[in-house]
Formats: structure tokens, sequence, C-alpha cells
């Protein structure tokens, strides 16, 4: 046993360090990253002579171009229907070494936020926990209004399912997937939404785009070999920028963001970094003419903007949140979604606009 | 920790290595290995850790008092407060809510209910499995089918040993308990004597199954048409359906290979769970095909003290009843759990019909030669209908679902993908097991040095041709 298990674990680290390379930046901070990253980096760049990984690469870019990978950033590399924003990696590119696409990488976060780099950080507001739908372009006659659903395992867990749901009931809207689960902004080196949302976005232009993220991103980073702890200055003030730059990437295309804050979390530990999380997104969304808050706490919250996990539902006391206290549950979403379909699928016939909407907790 | 991942693949090396470092001196072979399983626990969150150790302590503490006594009133009493008491945890974690939501559903049906924010724990990862396996620890020691005394030790290890803690196979506590390293006991397996090949090769097709099939079944087909069945027409709803009795089987059966494949490597055996539960021909080949582990616990600890089938007739569907409506309940705290135990209730208790019906038709039905296939696809197609209850988060998503397979349109999800990946999902079961045992007697014959290769490349491609994430298993949150 010894002997094949001595070889398994060396053909291993031949075959995938790459991949270990990748595993270890993504490790959150922490003792584990501290030892992991060293030695996987050592490993990697010890083996990448061999070109293992770029043989690997090229077999995802095939099994893109053939239809399988699910990847939207490899999909695009194996078929560049529209072209990549100029940060982006191309196929040639992404073939190299991943400590040096890593690089590239590295330098596309930065790149992309350049333009906002030398802002001023914004004053941390705190966000409301009641708050009000103002007016929007009510939907002419015949045209249908195209939602986006944006984010990462807010929206995908309860929020979307629940929109999808209850979408039906207006035939004037249409729904659009741009969300993915296990992301967020704090980790660009994880998943990097400046690279692929263009790629999951493709062609269309949604007119809303609702937005749950951050549930993720209560955790620290490495930004140009520093580290920043969660909630650090150095770190309020670059998550405070990917923030931005995640709003202005997908306002580019004229759609209006309504950015759902995070609601309050069963676990303390959590909820106050969520609470942090708010602080910063509601300073960044409440800057731009094209986003609008929504606070989920004033849906599902105590009416305090404390966590609760039951509330009324349709007369009856159900469940609001998921067993583990972070995600939403059905009902829950539910609750949301029957505040923001109506608003969002107002028809022009009575006025040109939609009245406002006043939303706060039962 | 989940096992398709870096973090499980070193601990589980590191752990392997120590482990067998330490054979020779089983004490600390043992509390190595319990140490390890707390570890593994911990990964997800140490607040739950004190529970399960505690637990187990009181089941031990509970079995050993019953294995002294020879009293046998005072060892029934031990073995119903030791019960009750692993009940009473189990009902306040994972049914608090769903019971008092019900009084209140209850309540309102006569007048209007209060709206209360009721206080709920969080859900222990994996409770309903470690609580099955306390509860056998004292059942087997009160039934004398385990008659070697009981250590501390052996018995927090056969709770708490991280392969099967999350999401089982249900060990029988006189079937792992024996197998641990005692002073006068001889190893079921030693280092020399493990079938190393076989162990890689349930690894390998637990991960296929695992990170290849389940993954792009889930995400590809399954998990878009069951958030929003009324985007779909009937051909996508039927494929999803057809999706997630793959899924489940897959994710499922795929969890299980792994943890009896690190079982093994590790020198302990654990039961079989499933034996091509998608062959069976009737409801009860496929409940003995399907979680055996589950349903032999069902039968033994409840539908048997319950009077089994030495009873009346009416009595004994009502066994079968109350076994499949607890079953589902298991599996969690949702009344579209409780419709699926009971549909496989209704299955049981129909074929038992069909099985005694003395009419010259049927007996004559069931002797043509096609009947075992005509069978097995309705077998197949009646498992479906309580798959879509077990999926849909609500009565009215699985009802939407239902009504989706009577609408026209395109099938619009039959992407590559799915159908590499559905095909071999559900009719890989009735692949002929002397292919496998053909590979694996392959694998013997070559150096061993080779079987360590295989698996590499093996871990490799899954890991190349496997979604982007990992997301994770089914059963876990059971």
């Amino acid at each position: 046993m010894g002997v094949s298990l001595g070889v398994f674990v060396v053909l291993m680290l031949l075959l995938e360090s790459g991949g270990l390379y990748d595993w270890a930046q993504r490790l959150n901070i922490g003792p584990e990253r501290s030892v992991a990253l060293p030695v996987c980096t050592l490993l990697h760049r010890a083996l990448s002579p061999l070109r293992i990984e770029r043989e690997r690469e090229r077999a995802l870019v095939s099994l893109a171009r053939i239809g399988w990978s699910d990847d939207p950033v490899a999909l695009e590399a194996a078929n560049p229907v529209v072209p990549l924003p100029p940060v982006a990696t191309p196929p040639a590119a992404a073939m190299d070494t991943v400590i040096e696409s890593a690089k590239a990488r590295a330098e596309v976060v930065p790149h992309a936020v350049a333009s906002r780099a030398k802002l001023p950080a914004l004053p941390l507001l705190q966000p409301p926990v009641r708050n009000v739908l103002p007016p929007i372009p009510a939907i002419d006659a015949g045209e249908t209004r195209t939602i986006a659903l944006a984010g990462d395992s807010m929206m995908a867990v309860g929020l979307s399912p629940a929109m999808l749901r209850q979408g039906p009931r207006y035939k004037d809207l249409a729904f659009l997937n741009l969300f993915k689960s296990g992301t967020g902004l704090a980790r660009p080196d994880v998943f990097n939404w400046q690279l692929e949302y263009p790629a999951m976005l493709k062609e269309a232009h949604p007119d809303f785009i609702v937005v749950a993220m951050g549930a993720n991103d209560g955790q620290g980073f490495v930004e140009d070999g520093v580290v920043y702890p969660f909630g650090s200055a150095g770190w309020q003030r670059i998550y405070q920028q990917r923030v931005d730059a995640y709003l202005r990437m997908i306002e580019a295309h004229g759609a209006t963001v309504v950015w759902l804050g995070l609601p309050p979390m069963k676990d303390d530990e959590l909820d106050a970094r969520m609470e942090w999380i708010n602080r910063i997104d509601y300073s960044v969304v409440s800057a731009s003419p094209h986003a609008i808050w929504f606070s989920t706490a004033a849906v599902v919250g105590d009416g305090s903007g404390h966590f609760r996990d039951f509330g009324e539902v349709r007369g009856r006391t159900e469940r609001l949140r998921q067993s583990d206290g972070i995600h939403l549950s059905d009902d829950g979403a539910a609750l949301i979604v029957e505040k923001l379909l109506p608003w969002l699928a107002a028809q022009s016939a009575a006025s040109s606009s939609t009245p406002s909407v006043e939303v706060s907790a039962k | 920790m989940l096992f398709p991942t870096v973090e499980y693949a070193v601990f589980f090396l590191v752990v392997l290595a120590v482990a067998w470092a330490l054979e020779s001196r089983p004490h600390w072979h043992k509390l190595f290995l319990l140490g390890a399983s707390y570890l593994f626990y911990g990964f997800w969150s140490w607040r739950y850790v004190p529970l399960l150790f505690f637990l187990s302590l009181f089941a031990a503490l509970i079995a050993q008092r019953i294995q002294h006594s020879e009293d046998e009133p005072q060892r029934k009493r031990l073995l119903i407060l030791g019960v009750t008491v692993c009940l009473a945890v189990l009902v306040y974690y994972k049914y608090a809510s769903f019971v008092l939501l019900t009084a209140l559903g209850l309540w309102g049906l006569v007048g209007r209910t209060p709206v209360w924010d009721l206080p709920t724990p969080f859900l222990p990862l994996g409770i309903s499995f470690f609580v099955f396996h306390a509860i056998s620890l004292m059942g087997d020691i009160y039934r004398r089918k385990l008659r070697e005394p009981l250590y501390l030790t052996d018995a927090l290890l056969y709770v708490a040993f991280f392969p099967q803690l999350i999401a089982g196979p249900i060990l029988r506590a006189s079937h792992f308990i024996p197998q641990l390293l005692k002073p006068g006991y001889k190893r079921i397996a030693d280092a020399q004597h493990i079938r190393v090949n076989r162990a890689f090769l349930l690894i390998l097709a637990g991960l296929f199954k695992k990170v290849i099939l389940s993954n792009t079944l889930s995400t590809r087909l399954v998990e878009p048409v069951f958030a929003s069945p009324g985007d779909f027409h009937r051909g996508d709803v039927l494929l999803a359906i057809y999706g997630y009795a793959a899924q489940i089987y897959c994710d499922f059966s795929g969890y299980t290979d792994i943890a009896i494949g690190c079982a093994m490597l590790l020198g302990y055996h654990f039961p079989r769970n499933f034996n091509a539960p998608y062959t069976a021909t009737d409801p009860q080949d496929f409940w003995q095909r399907w979680h055996i582990s589950l349903s032999s616990w069902l039968r033994d600890y409840l539908y048997i003290p319950l009077g089994g089938s030495r009873v009346g007739t009416a009595r004994l569907y009502a066994n079968l009843m109350i076994t499949m409506l607890l079953g589902g309940l298991w599996h969690g705290a949702s009344w579209t759990f409780v419709v699926w135990g009971g549909l496989q209730g209704v299955y049981l208790i129909v074929h038992r019909l069909w099985a005694n019906s003395k009419s010259e038709e049927v007996q004559q039905l069931r002797a043509k030669r096609w009947w075992p296939w005509v069978a097995r696809v309705l077998m197949f197609h009646a498992v479906c209908v309580g798959w879509v209850f077990f999926r849909s988060p609500t009565f009215s998503v699985a009802a939407e679902v239902f009504r989706r397979l009577g609408s026209g349109g395109a099938v619009t999800l039959a992407s590559m993908p799915v159908v590499v990946t559905l095909v071999p999902g559900l009719f890989g079961q009735y692949a002929p097991k002397m292919w496998r045992r053909g590979v694996e007697a392959t694998m013997s014959r070559m150096p061993i040095a080779v079987n360590g290769a295989v698996l590499a490349f093996g871990v490799f491609l899954i890991e190349v041709l496997g979604p982007t994430g990992v997301a994770p298993f089914i059963y876990f949150q059971f």
C-alpha cells in the first residue's frame, strides 16, 4: 500500500502543481494559507518547466470548445464571440503558466479599478432599515423589461428561484441569470467578476439588475503581497473600490441596479461582518444615480434590523431563513420578491412612472 | 471538509500515514483516529464538536451500564432512557421548528395564530447519522449482539469515525466495534491484506459519480428546472426528473463509495450501501438496494420492534406505513419528505397485495419472460414520482413540476454534457458486475506502483472534466 500511495502522491504533485498553487491562493487568510502558499508556490515554480500546466489549460479550452465546460471565461477563450474587455486574458496567455496567468489576473483587478483608485474612501453610511422604492419608468405596452439576477449564493438560494417562480405572473418581465454561488468581491483571485461578468452577460442588455452579494466577503485578502485583515482601513478602502468597480461595470450599459442589502445573520460574528459589508455597499450604492438600495432587513428582519428566523407570510408564521441562518428560505425570499416584482412590472397605462413603494417589516 | 477537496486529500493522507505508523500501539491508534475525526467534524464549525462528544459519551456510558447489568428490567429502563435522550436531541436540533410550525398551522385551522419568532438552534451537520449510531450502540449491547467488553474509546470512535460521520453509511456497533484494535484481538485486515486496488477503484468511482455525473446534472439540468418549473415544458421537466434520479444516486452512492474506500485503506470494513437500486423490480427489492444501511436500520430498530410481519394484515400494513413515514421524516423536517416516505409505504403495501394475489391472470402475467423488465420500468417511474416530492422545496413546486409534464414545447436542456452524464448515471447500474471485477483483477495483476498511477491519473482526469466548484453532497443536510 505504501508504494502505491507514494506513487500516487508523487504523480499528483506533478500533475496538479498548478491546481495546488491555485488552491493555496484561494484559501482564507490564516495559518493554513501561510503554510500552504509558500510550499505550493515553491513546488509549482520547480515543476513549471515540465509544462504540464500548459497542457492542462489546453485541455480545458478544448473541452470548452466542444461545449463541455461551464466556466464562462473558458467558454469565451474557446469561442470568442464578443471581444473581451482589454483586461481579459486572451487564449494564448491563458496557456501560460499559472504563476504568469495569476500575475496577469492580479494586474487585472487594480487596472479595472484604476480609474477609481484615486477616489477618497466614501464615508461609511448606516443603511436604512426602512426604505422607499423610488418611482421608475413604467413599461410601455408591448415591451418587455429584462431583469438580470446577479450575485452569489444569496441570489442563487431562495431569491432567484422565488423570482423565477413568481415571474410568469408578470408577462412583461424577462429574467436573466448572472449569479454564481461561492463568489464575491473580496477575492478576485478566486472568482473575478471583472472577467466573468462580461462573459456571462454576452450580448444581453438587461434593463434592471438585481444584485444580492457579499455573504462570502467577510474575510481578509492579499493585495500586491500585502495582507489586509478583514475590517482594517486598507481592507475597507480596497473592498470599497471593488464594489464601486463592480457597480460601474454592471451599470455600464445603462441598466438600473437594485442592490439588495444583506439580511441580518443568525450568527453574531457573521452578522457583525455583514453589517460592515452593508455599510460599504450602501456608501457606494447611495452615491450612484443609477443604483437603488433595497434593505432586505426591512422585510425579513425583526423591524429594528436584527435577525429573526420566523415571520408572517400570508397570515401564517413561516420560516424566513434557511437552517444555516444565512440564506433566505423560499418564504422569506417570496416576501422580498412580492415587494420587488410588482414595482418592477408596473405598466404605463395609468402614469408614466411607477409610484414609489414603501417597504417595511411586518 | 468535503471529500473531493485538497483539504480532505491532505488530511486523509496524513491520517493514513500516522494511523498505520501507530498500528502496533492500539490505544494510541484509536485515540489518534478519534482526534482526527473530531478535527474532521470541527473543520466546518467547532460549535457542535462538544455535542458530538457528549452525545457519544452519554450513549457509551449507558451502553456500558447495560452491558454490566444482568437485571433485565433495569437494562430496558437504561435503553429507554438512552434512546429517549438521543431522540430528544435529534428532535430539538432538527425538528423543533417543524413541530412548532405544524402546531401553529393546526391552530390556524380553528383561529388566527400569533406570529412568533421562535428561537431555533443551528442544525448540526450529520446529526441524523450520529444519533442513529448512538442508538445502534445501545441497541446492539441491549440485544447482546456485541458481547465483547465495550471500551469508552471504541464507543466514541464508532460514533465519530470520520469516513461515515457526516453521511453514513450507518454502521452497526456489532459490526464495527469488533474491528477496532484491542489487546487480545486480531485486526480483520492488516496493511498487507488490504485490497488496495479495490479501495482505489471505489474512491475513483465515487469521485467520478460525484464530481462529474452528479454535479453536471445538478447545475445544468435539475437546478434550473426545479427552481422555476413554469419556464420549462414536458421534455425538459421529464429530463430533469430522470436527471434528479441519476443525480441523487450518483451523489449519495459516490459519497459512500469514497467513504468505504477510505475506511478500507485504514483497515476497516464498511457494509455496502447501494446495489444497483434502479434495477429493482419491486419496492421491497428497491429498499434492499437503496441506502441499505438505513433501510436495514429502520427494519431492525423500528419495523421489527413494532411487530414486523409477524402480525395481522392490517397491523402489518400500519407497521410498513409508520416505518416509511418516519424514514421520510428522518430525511428532513418538511412535509414533502413525509409525503415521500408515505409514497414508499403505499408502494410497499400495494406490492404486498400484488405479491399475495391469488388471481390466475396476475400469476400468469408474473410468469411472462418480459415481466421483470416491465416491472423495472414501472418501479423506476414510481421512484421518480417520489423524487419529485423529495427534491421540491414546497408542494406547490412539486405540483407545478407534475403540471408541466402535460405541456408541449421544445426540449432546451438536452445538451451534450447532460446526455453524456445522464446515460451512465442511470444505466451504469446495469453494467455487469464482472466488468468491475475484471478491472479489479487486472489492477491486481499489475505492479503495485501502477495502482497508484491509475488513481493519480484518474483523479487528474476527474478534476479536469469536473464542473468548477464543489457542491456539497445532498445527504449532508440530513
